[in-house]
């Protein structure tokens, strides 16, 4: 059992199959870190427009950081949930920037005995769900990090 | 904050640029510039010998400001912020221009002509400074990343493709612009609101969300990643079918950008037939621009084309952003959206256009060129009106021509070209307009080709501030592109896929296909 657990999770399928592991494998009052990443290609979301005038691009960029900031809260609450259900406390860890970078900043900074993430989606994805291309399993990731990592497998389709 | 970055990177960039000057002005420059032109003389030289001088110039004053001074707080300090990185897109755009795109030149020319095409690698493909500029912004931003310091000035390329159509409005005549404007509402609305319809369709028959389905059908119908942005909060698009959305606009568009100038090469499309079908078919309208200047980048006449299909696609924008905000609301009930028209019609109108109006209406008074300008396009067709007898073809050069007329294939070409060897010079605007379509064909060698450049040059007149609002026009556009390249991400294209690609591409690939039957069977060479 894990006393203290960086977990990876942005409410994909993957990554609840990863929150139930982190979940079975903390221990008794142990604490889970819940790293949730704003990818960084946000920033870059209004791509090569120019046609639009600054109130309507602005009224874009803040409707699109709402957005994102409810979804992300919406995630974080349910997470919480579900790990105080399990009498485990939690914290949450949410940074903008490159999903590797960001988890490897994180494990390095804090001291953790594992980091529990979703293996990536199928290439194909899954039928009727939207998620984003934006993996932190890299080789790099494996190559760098100092903590035991722990990939829990894609429950599949079937599980959704 | 303080925006503007203490960096030397902005001197450097006005060092870079002196050095250019200063060994084009000593002749240091010479084998280079000899090489680039491959025996024919350097086309860029005049360039040369002035912007990267006032511009270097410029970029050096400021440098050192941002480098060596106090900064403080407030609107200078933001201002002064974006020259580091106009300068930078200025610096990229001078280096594709001036160097790389000759030597592109030079190689492809070297590889000889593709098959019978009659055409060198480069021709076929568009690789002239603007794609290639646009490929280099993009090359930087995904793999270089852009400099912190140049960051704020990156923006600056919309206000340059922004001020190159407000400075295009000079460029037409009435009747070009009323030509035009008529061709493009109704191939705009046709294929517009006909995609938007489509997208709407084929979404509710796929079961994708209302919200998807709205922001999808703007983005594919309207003018893409503008669209895209202007619709997503009416809709309550969520961010990852905004995504989605934008990934595969700027796959497509940017597949569209190379895609487009090769296909209308292929077809020895003329001007005005490209321009109409780049408007209508390329999703996106920072790509509209783009393939229309790798079309022709040595004029601007596709370009004039293809803006005024742009300037309708964002009219249009508005009653479009309307249009899905009432569906919108029909689908999803009226608790959800609160549909403003009023404001809806005020914020999304783009105030540029206003500019671009007022351009045209100050080009009527005959403040930028004579009214003969435009009625007569650049004719002086004789002594009187201008055409100077030492004008006349040769007595050789007629020999050239006549021995070669059996190889045009088209009737008006050849009756143009019958009416040029008679007269000894170019008669009428119709027969010029014939005549460098002619060229384009390559029916004829290079030899007869050159005779007809210069028969051409011979009645063209163009006002001295007309010539200088489009040499302004083309580097505002090469400028805007190159710093729009610098915005079009990986990360964001990556995220196309899944119905929303499906769908897109159904739709971009009907809306390209039947636009170009339509332009080639309906539209004439000239407008």
């Amino acid at each position: 059992m894990f006393r203290h657990i960086l977990l990876a999770s942005h409410g994909t399928v993957g990554a609840i199959a990863a929150e139930n592991m982190a979940i079975q494998v903390c221990a008794p009052e142990g604490k889970i870190d819940h790293l949730i990443v704003v990818p960084e290609f946000w920033q870059s979301m209004t791509g090569d427009d120019w046609l639009n005038n600054g109130t309507t691009r602005d009224q874009f960029r803040d409707y699109l950081q709402t957005e994102l900031g409810k979804e992300i809260d919406q995630q974080c609450d349910r997470i919480h949930k579900k790990i105080a259900a399990h009498a485990l406390a939690y914290d949450r860890v949410i940074v903008f920037g490159n999903p590797e970078k960001a988890l490897l900043n994180q494990a390095s900074n804090t001291a953790y005995d594992l980091v529990v993430m979703g293996s990536p989606r199928t290439a194909a994805g899954i039928k009727g769900k939207f998620s984003l291309r934006s993996t932190m399993l890299t080789q790099k990731l494996a190559q760098t990090l100092q903590t035991a990592l722990l990939v829990v497998p894609h429950p599949g389709t079937d599980q959704i | 904050m303080i925006y503007t970055q203490k960096n030397p990177a902005l001197f450097l960039i006005g060092l870079s640029m002196l050095a250019i000057w200063y060994f084009t002005d000593t002749g240091g420059m010479n084998p280079v510039l000899d090489y680039l032109a491959s025996g024919k003389p350097y086309k860029y030289r005049d360039e040369l010998g002035t912007l990267p001088l006032y511009f270097g110039l410029f970029a050096v004053v400021s440098g050192l400001w941002h480098w060596l001074g106090n900064h403080r707080e407030g609107h200078l300090d933001y201002f002064s912020s974006t020259i580091a990185g106009g300068m930078l897109i200025l610096f990229i755009t001078m280096l594709v221009r001036w160097f790389i795109a000759p030597v592109i030149e030079v190689i492809s020319t070297g590889f000889g002509e593709v098959g019978n095409t009659g055409k060198f690698i480069h021709d076929l493909f568009g690789l002239n400074y603007v794609v290639l500029g646009i490929v280099a912004g993009i090359v930087i931003v995904n793999v270089f990343k852009v400099p912190k310091w140049a960051e704020n000035g990156v923006r600056l390329s919309r206000l340059g493709l922004k001020t190159g159509v407000i400075l295009l409005g000079a460029l037409y005549s009435a009747a070009e612009l009323k030509n035009l404007g008529g061709l493009s509402i109704l191939m705009i609305g046709f294929f517009v609101l006909g995609s938007v319809g489509i997208v709407l369709w084929i979404g509710s028959r796929r079961h994708i969300s209302n919200s998807m389905g709205g922001v999808l059908s703007a983005g594919m119908g309207v003018c893409g990643v503008s669209a895209t942005v202007a619709v997503a909060p009416v809709v309550q698009a969520k961010p990852v079918e905004i995504a989605y959305t934008i990934g595969t606009i700027l796959l497509w568009g940017v597949g569209c950008m190379f895609a487009f100038p090769i296909i209308g090469h292929l077809l020895d499309m003329s001007y005005v037939q490209f321009g109409a079908w780049a408007g209508t078919g390329i999703l996106n309208s920072a790509q509209v621009a783009g393939a229309a200047l790798a079309f022709q980048p040595d004029g601007i006449e596709t370009l004039m084309v293809a803006e005024i299909f742009n300037i309708t696609r964002v009219l249009i924008l508005p009653v479009v952003v309307l249009w899905l905000a009432v569906w919108y609301v029909r689908k999803e009930g009226a608790e959800t959206v609160q549909v403003n028209v009023g404001r809806i019609i005020v914020t999304k109108f783009p105030v540029f256009v206003l500019g671009f109006i007022l351009m045209f209406a100050l080009s009527t008074t005959g403040i930028f060129a004579p009214a003969s300008h435009y009625q007569g396009k650049y004719f002086g067709n004789t002594a009187d009106l201008g055409f100077k007898q030492e004008n006349l073809l040769k007595p050789e050069q007629i020999h050239v021509l006549k021995t070669e007329i059996h190889r045009v294939e088209r009737t008006d070409h050849g009756e143009a070209l019958n009416r040029l060897i008679e007269n000894g010079k170019i008669m009428s605007i119709d027969d010029d307009n014939a005549i460098r379509s002619l060229i384009k064909t390559g029916d004829l060698s290079t030899e007869a080709n050159k005779i007809l450049e210069t028969a051409h040059k011979a009645v063209r007149h163009t006002a001295k501030k007309i010539e200088a609002f489009r040499d302004w026009i083309t580097w505002l556009f090469a400028f805007g592109l190159v710093g729009l390249g610098m915005q079009i991400t990986m990360g964001s294209m990556r995220q196309a896929g899944g119905e929303p690609a499906i769908i897109g591409g159904i739709v971009g690939f009907i809306k390209a296909v039947l636009s170009l039957i339509v332009v080639m069977l309906l539209i004439d060479e000239t407008v």
